[in-house]
């Protein structure tokens, strides 16, 4: 990230990183995948568990550029990491929502950004200490939510998911990396009442700011 | 201890829902650990007392375990219980390892195991253990532990909030375990300073002989502890000052096992004023000579701390442009810093100290003038220096001086203080070899030059012999 002079793209790089994380994380916690595949990192100081196999890393990496690609656009609102049960039923989703991110437009990307306070000096748009710090807490709260949650489901999978702003462009170019799935997912009144949310954590580090939280449809049958 | 750790325990553990080891309890209360451990075992007792479950622990587990070592191929088998249960390497498998050639076929060996375990895998744990030697509560966590890693996440807690307690000081209110055999200078500057002192100090340990050595090296020279106390001083005081950054480095410095003793922190002394080689190796080799030194000089070290405090002044930044600025000739904040910088500068021209960078410049150019025990004095500067530099990597040293032929990676480091010393004393600056052999000396009460001289030249060799094997180059 650069040192001198953050530009949107070192913000949001900073964002997929963590996003990355998160999703290993996820696939930990909730037994997508077996343990055992899962070797022991470190991230932000932060003893993490990434997977070992090279097709699961390949396969988030390309989600991750995918949703790089389309924050940069500026027409995410939310990234949604669901996890489904073996119907295919979403049983969980990690919502992480973006809609606080700096508007920078496509062209301004690499632009280096500078904010003031009121009162003109100049303060951090992205203070590395604080960003790390941040994204250590929400690695341990997510770490721990296994504890919360219900027992994860057996031979679950997982997917990832963005929500556009109502503005936004779909993501419909030739090598289409998104697939497009109705927003009427969300059922009637009674089923969200039923959901029950999780918050993990609102992160505020300079202009990077974004919550995050955990949403668990309702147990099923 | 009372009823706050009822409350703190609570706000913590349940409230905040924070993972709670026992070091971390304790060094918040600022309780003895094992008074911790007791805390968390009450606490947990009686909040799943009221509510089952409630609060989840993990424990930690002492004792001896059986391996059994398959003796067909040699291979060292592992026997996991359970996967969600960290063991520590024990020291004793890699011995199981290498027994082909035994009668037996499969042995079984003790092994000594420290074990966190769950506590719903608490009895399984146990089951696993020949014997155990103890058990106590390790965590306390409200809803359970899913990933046993993060516990790692409350040590680095512990690191970064009291940071600016001196283990020294609070071992016994924590209750740290001690190892009688480590010795360590008792001037110690603010441990998170320390982080800019520590390229300074190459050696932790040396902190105290330095000043030491460094006292013993000016009085050899001046023959005279009075007068060279007040140069020594102020050196010393820039090795202590480098020393305490270099005992929080060297603190598992590998070379330490090959100090002798005491010698390893005369050595750093020397280093730092010898030769601005940052190796913290080579400060072990020059050491040798100074371990009797150690001792005695620890009176000095407050005498050389105020000293050190001026010359520490220097940043790192300072220093490294102090080294680039060796060759030319910068004020020194005493004389007879000047001295050892002279002679610093003229042994590592690159990697003098900051602090020391300085007195460097200045020993380069007082070398000439002044006489042997001037000099002799110029020398110690140098050495410190050396030290101080970047610890043990020590940058290649662009000195121009005749002594950097000595240059060996690590080595330069020993090897220039050791030649510095040595050439000083015979070329002009005598002083490094004196102030060796004065450390040395002054121990047995002889300023004789020529102690100083074989002690240079012997410190040299024992520093090529080890140093080449770890020698950077």
């Amino acid at each position: 990230m650069a040192n001198d002079a953050p530009t949107f793209r070192s913000l949001v790089t900073h964002f997929t990183d963590f996003l990355t994380v998160a999703i290993h994380t996820i696939l930990y916690e909730r037994n997508i995948y077996p343990r055992t595949s899962f070797l022991s990192a470190r991230k932000y100081n932060f003893a993490v568990r990434q997977s070992r196999h090279p097709k699961v890393c390949e396969w988030i990496n390309d989600a991750m550029a995918a949703v790089e690609t389309e924050i940069l656009k500026g027409t995410v609102e939310r990234v949604a990491v669901v996890v489904y049960n073996q119907a295919l039923k979403p049983t969980e989703r990690y919502l992480f929502d973006l809609s606080r991110f700096p508007i920078v437009g496509a062209a301004d990307a690499d632009v280096p950004l500078e904010r003031k306070a009121a009162d003109g000096t100049t303060v951090s748009v992205l203070p590395v200490v604080d960003i790390e710090e941040q994204f250590r807490a929400t690695m341990s709260k997510l770490a721990n939510c296994g504890t919360v949650l219900r027992p994860p489901p057996v031979d679950g999978t997982f997917t990832v998911a963005i929500e556009l702003k109502s503005d936004g462009q779909a993501p419909v170019s030739h090598p289409q990396p998104w697939m497009p799935v109705e927003a009427a997912t969300r059922q009637g009144a009674t089923e969200l009442q039923s959901r029950r949310t999780h918050p993990l954590r609102a992160v505020v580090a300079g202009d990077l700011m974004f919550e995050s939280w955990i949403e668990e449809t309702p147990a099923a049958d | 201890m009372a009823q706050d750790y009822t409350e703190w325990l609570a706000i913590n553990v349940l409230n905040d829902q924070q993972l709670i080891s026992y070091r971390s309890l304790s060094r918040a209360l600022k309780v003895h650990s094992n008074l911790a451990k007791q805390m968390l075992y009450d606490f947990h007792r009686k909040q799943n007392a009221k509510k089952p479950g409630a609060v989840h622990a993990t424990y930690l587990i002492t004792g001896t375990k059986l391996k059994n070592v398959a003796q067909t191929n040699g291979f060292h088998s592992q026997q996991d219980e359970e996967n969600t249960v960290m063991q520590s390497s024990p020291p004793l498998p890699s011995s199981s390892a290498p027994q082909p050639d035994d009668d037996t076929k499969t042995e079984a060996v003790a092994v000594r195991t420290v074990m966190v375990a769950k506590e719903e895998h608490l009895s399984q744990a146990k089951a696993a253990f020949q014997s155990i030697t103890g058990v106590h509560v390790y965590s306390l966590e409200v809803k359970g532990l899913s990933d046993i890693q993060s516990l790692t996440e409350c040590n680095r807690k512990i690191l970064v909030d009291y940071a600016s307690e001196d283990p020294l000081e609070v071992w016994k209110q924590y209750g740290t375990i001690q190892n009688p055999n480590v010795m360590r200078r008792t001037q110690r500057r603010q441990p998170p300073p320390a982080a800019t002192a520590a390229p300074a100090k190459t050696k932790p340990s040396a902190s105290t002989v330095k000043p030491a050595a460094l006292e013993k090296r000016v009085s050899k020279d001046s023959q005279d502890s009075k007068p060279s106390s007040k140069p020594t001083s102020a050196k010393a005081t820039s090795e202590p000052s480098k020393k305490p950054s270099n005992v929080k480095r060297q603190g598992s410095d590998i070379f330490k096992s090959f100090a002798k003793s005491k010698t390893k922190l005369p050595r750093t002394d020397s280093q730092s004023s010898a030769a601005p080689s940052p190796k913290p190796v080579v400060e072990d080799e020059p050491m040798t000579g100074f371990s009797d030194e150690e001792g005695a000089d620890s009176v000095d070290d407050e005498v050389v701390d105020a000293a050190a405090d001026t010359v520490e002044g220097k940043s790192k930044a300072e220093r490294e442009a102090d080294l680039q600025a060796m060759m030319d000739q910068e004020d020194e904040p005493m004389e007879d810093v000047e001295e050892f910088k002279a002679e610093a500068t003229d042994a590592d021209a690159g990697a003098i100290d900051k602090p020391f960078s300085q007195p460097k410049e200045e020993l380069k150019e007082t070398v000439q003038v002044q006489d042997g025990r001037r000099r002799g004095r110029r020398r110690v500067m140098k050495k410190k220096t050396v030290k101080d530099e970047d610890g043990y990597l020590g940058k290649p040293q662009p000195k121009p001086t005749p002594y950097t032929v000595n240059k060996l990676g690590a080595n330069e480091h020993i090897v220039t203080r050791e030649e510095a010393a040595w050439e000083s004393f015979s070329e002009d600056e005598p002083a490094p070899k004196k102030i060796k052999v004065a450390a040395v000396s002054s121990m047995q009460a002889q300023g004789q030059k020529k102690d100083k001289e074989k002690d240079g030249g012997g410190k040299g060799g024992q520093k090529g012999g080890i140093m080449s094997f770890f020698a950077k180059k």
